[in-house]
């Protein structure tokens, strides 16, 4: 083990509590990082229910079909805060505190008591944050302490993500073993350090505005609008393109799989590295949403739409390098290529990412350059109607969703010691793929066609009594075609979730052995599942030393010949 | 002719100062939330009327000595807290804990003449779009300026308590790193709420 990772032992190395209360208290990084994904997964099925509600009520242009007015504009909001700050953010984060220390021969993460904090004040925030909802104290609420409440909420959840956040950034950075350098480090740590600090530098301009919104609405209510000013002013986080950070641990696994699957090292590192890079920081800038506050729009007007279409280019750009280079790599390994679940969801993630940056572009550029009328004569921008949603179900559902069934499959073994059933998995990744599609298809046509507006901000009644609004009656259909897709998704969702079930709580699952899939990086060198606690380390000089040894077999098999 | 040179051999491998680095990232993304905060600040500023800044100031007035005092206060105690690490790295003990319970001192003053300064302007939480702006954007970096002391506080102990010397002094470093953070985020404050206006 080196020198530098044993220093960092010694400062933080306590000893595990096998017993169900080592759970609460738990420094290792395994440990924390199963908490983190097991209850994102809980909370993913919350969401998608919450989900299906608001697309119910939409389906009925004339009326509310499920819930009420300040209902549905609650449910709505408390949909997206779940599925991306209880789902799609900390599900990624969990599968970086697992298995980045693994693959850069880290025997635990840089701060493992951060870590801990890190997902009970995630946990017991997301629970304060149901209790203001449940309270009738989500954002368009009427309980006015209960939205101070969801304010603070929010901000526990935030920091709580932003604490594990830059731990796993700062394991990336220093925890590495001597001699892994940063540009031979695995895709999905690259990719973990790349998300995370461009969550650090977005995530706390959200803390900041709330400290001005809570103490607007706690004492006064004098400018931001009371109850009904708040969410214009966080749903930046939900939307595209801050959405695009969120991706690239989706890349990360994707890169995993496809070089793994291809059995090749990729032609030029350095383009993964730099595209998954390229991808992150064009994701960044959302927060300066004058486009849905209209705050100081005036000050850049004309310019705006240039930004916006300048950072979808930049994402699609970076996605397509990618993707490119990934697909060379994959063809030139094409002898020999087994289809698996990992590499079918993690092909098809790519794919998703890939089309939301195409769509994100088309969409940005119609507005900008004003197509058929956008932003005149009362036509709605793009971005004011439900064709933002299109690109939220997408990237929701479509690439993070498809990521984790592609992730959890790849990395189950190294996890939970045992193999997901494939058949199940297989069907898992086709229902996915329909249903992002089709949840994807609904409101984005309903936008572009029907000008359904996503979300009238200082009116909830507006929104779903749309009929007034809209140029004419596809939108039912096309709402309904949005409903039936998410029904479809969490039917994908809830595939994966039985196929855990069955595989790791049931055991049915095949039992892994330490390289289940001929895999390249580290992490495979170890048995699956890891041992509790922090483990020895051989020293490792690659991020792919199983492919090294491979290579070497090859050349001393020829040589012998 | 034989080479005689002999073969250098490999130092000792780095720390790791992960200290140091996950500073670095809490700088980065406490200089976000500020910058967060000024920025809807300046929004809301801008669109406050004709004259932006010139009437919503509804007649407080701006005690611009005290402030000007406090801000010379915090570089001063972001003197002496370079001061402790300077000590601290060549492991002199007397001059660090002298040089830290200086900087604390130095902070506590600051917190109390800001305090004093808003107490001086009588200012009335909700009575106005300018006073909750001043409140949330003051008490923001005021509860980083805590958060700076209680980091010094304690990497200051540690570097008493044995974490001195040039390889030692990093953590002491970091707190330090965090403290000229909070300077600067005061600075900004300073400059966009209480000379702007």
């Amino acid at each position: 083990m080196s020198e530098s990772n044993t220093d960092a032992s010694q400062d933080s190395a306590p000893a595990e509590d096998p017993t169900p209360f080592g759970w609460l208290s738990t420094a290792d990084h395994k440990r924390v990082g199963r908490l983190f994904i097991v209850s994102s997964l809980a909370l993913m099925v919350v969401g998608a229910v919450l989900d299906m509600l608001v697309r119910i009520d939409l389906t009925d242009a004339s009326d509310f079909a499920a819930l009420d007015a300040s209902s549905f504009a609650q449910v709505f909001a408390m949909s997206r805060e779940v599925l991306v700050l209880m789902f799609v953010i900390p599900i990624f984060l969990g599968l970086a505190m697992y298995v980045v220390p693994l693959q850069i021969g880290a025997a635990n993460l840089a701060f493992p008591r951060a870590a801990t904090a890190s997902f009970w004040g995630w946990l017991v925030s997301s629970g304060v944050l149901f209790g203001a909802y449940l309270g009738n104290g989500g954002p368009y609420g009427g309980w006015t302490e209960g939205v101070d409440l969801h304010m603070l909420a929010l901000a526990g959840m935030v920091l709580s993500l932003l604490i594990g956040a830059m731990v796993v950034a700062t394991t990336v950075l220093t925890m590495r073993s001597p001699g892994l350098y940063l540009d031979n480090t695995p895709p999905f740590s690259w990719s973990a350090l790349v998300t995370a600090s461009m969550l650090l530098v977005s995530l706390p301009v959200l803390l900041g505005q709330l400290a001005i919104i809570y103490v607007d609405h706690r004492y006064g209510r004098l400018f931001l609008g009371g109850n009904f000013g708040v969410w214009e002013r966080i749903d930046w986080i939900h939307r595209t393109p801050q959405l695009f950070i969120y991706s690239v641990p989706v890349l990360g696994v994707v890169a995993e799989i496809v070089l793994s699957a291809s059995r090749r090292r990729v032609f030029e590192p350095l383009a993964v590295y730099f595209t998954m890079g390229l991808v992150g920081l064009f994701g960044f800038g959302a927060w300066a949403n004058f486009s849905v506050t209209g705050e100081g729009r005036d000050l850049i007007d004309g310019v705006e739409g240039v930004i916006l279409v300048g950072m979808y280019g930049g994402a699609l750009l970076g996605t397509t390098a990618l993707l490119g280079v990934l697909g060379f790599t994959l063809f030139q390994g094409r002898k020999g290529l087994k289809i698996t679940t990992s590499l079918a969801a993690a092909l098809l993630a790519g794919g998703m990412v890939l089309l939301a940056a195409a769509l994100g572009l088309v969409g940005a550029g119609a507005d900008w350059l004003e197509i058929a009328g956008r932003g005149n004569n009362g036509n709605p921008y793009l971005q004011d109607t439900t064709f933002v949603t299109g690109l939220q179900s997408l990237l929701i559902y479509g690439a993070a969703l498809m990521g984790v069934v592609a992730a959890l499959h790849w990395w189950a073994p190294k996890i939970w010691g045992r193999r997901l059933n494939e058949a199940i998995g297989l069907l898992a990744v086709a229902v996915v793929a329909v249903g992002a599609l089709l949840a994807t298809a609904g409101p984005a046509l309903s936008g572009v066609l029907t000008e359904q507006p996503d979300f009238v901000y200082p009116d909830p009644n507006l929104t779903t009594v749309y009929d007034a609004l809209v140029d004419d009656s596809g939108a039912e259909g096309y709402s309904a075609m949005g409903l039936f897709g998410v029904i479809v998704a969490g039917v994908g969702g809830a595939l994966l979730l039985l196929n855990l079930a069955l595989s790791v709580l049931l055991k049915r699952g095949k039992e892994a052995e330490a390289d289940p899939w001929s895999a390249q990086t580290p992490e495979w060198l170890l048995e699956s599942p890891p041992p509790m606690g922090e483990g020895e380390m051989a020293d490792i000089t690659s991020g792919t030393p199983l492919l090294d040894a491979t290579e070497a077999d090859a050349d001393a098999e020829e040589v012998t010949v | 002719m034989t080479d005689t040179t002999p073969a250098l051999q490999a130092g000792p491998a780095p720390r790791p100062r992960s200290q140091f680095v996950a500073t670095g990232f809490a700088v980065a993304a406490g200089s976000m939330m500020i910058a967060g905060s000024l920025a809807l600040y300046m929004a809301r500023r801008h669109a406050s009327g004709p004259h932006p800044g010139h009437d919503w100031l509804e007649g407080h007035l701006v005690p611009n000595p005290q402030f000007d005092y406090a801000l010379l206060t915090l570089f001063a105690s972001v003197i002496t807290a370079h001061w402790a690490l300077w000590a601290s790295r060549r492991g002199e003990t007397g001059h660090t804990w002298t040089a830290i319970a200086t900087t604390l001192v130095f902070g506590l003053g600051f917190v109390n003449m800001v305090m004093y300064s808003l107490n001086r302007m009588e200012l009335e939480i909700g009575s106005g779009e300018y006073v909750n702006l001043a409140f949330a954007t003051t008490g923001l970096t005021l509860a980083l300026v805590v958060v700076g002391m209680f980091y010094l506080a304690l990497m200051g102990l540690r570097s008493v308590g044995g974490n001195r010397g040039r390889d030692s002094s990093y953590p002491l470093g970091a707190a330090v790193f965090f403290w000229d953070f909070v300077a600067v985020a005061w600075t900004a404050t300073w400059y966009v709420v209480y000379v702007v206006k």
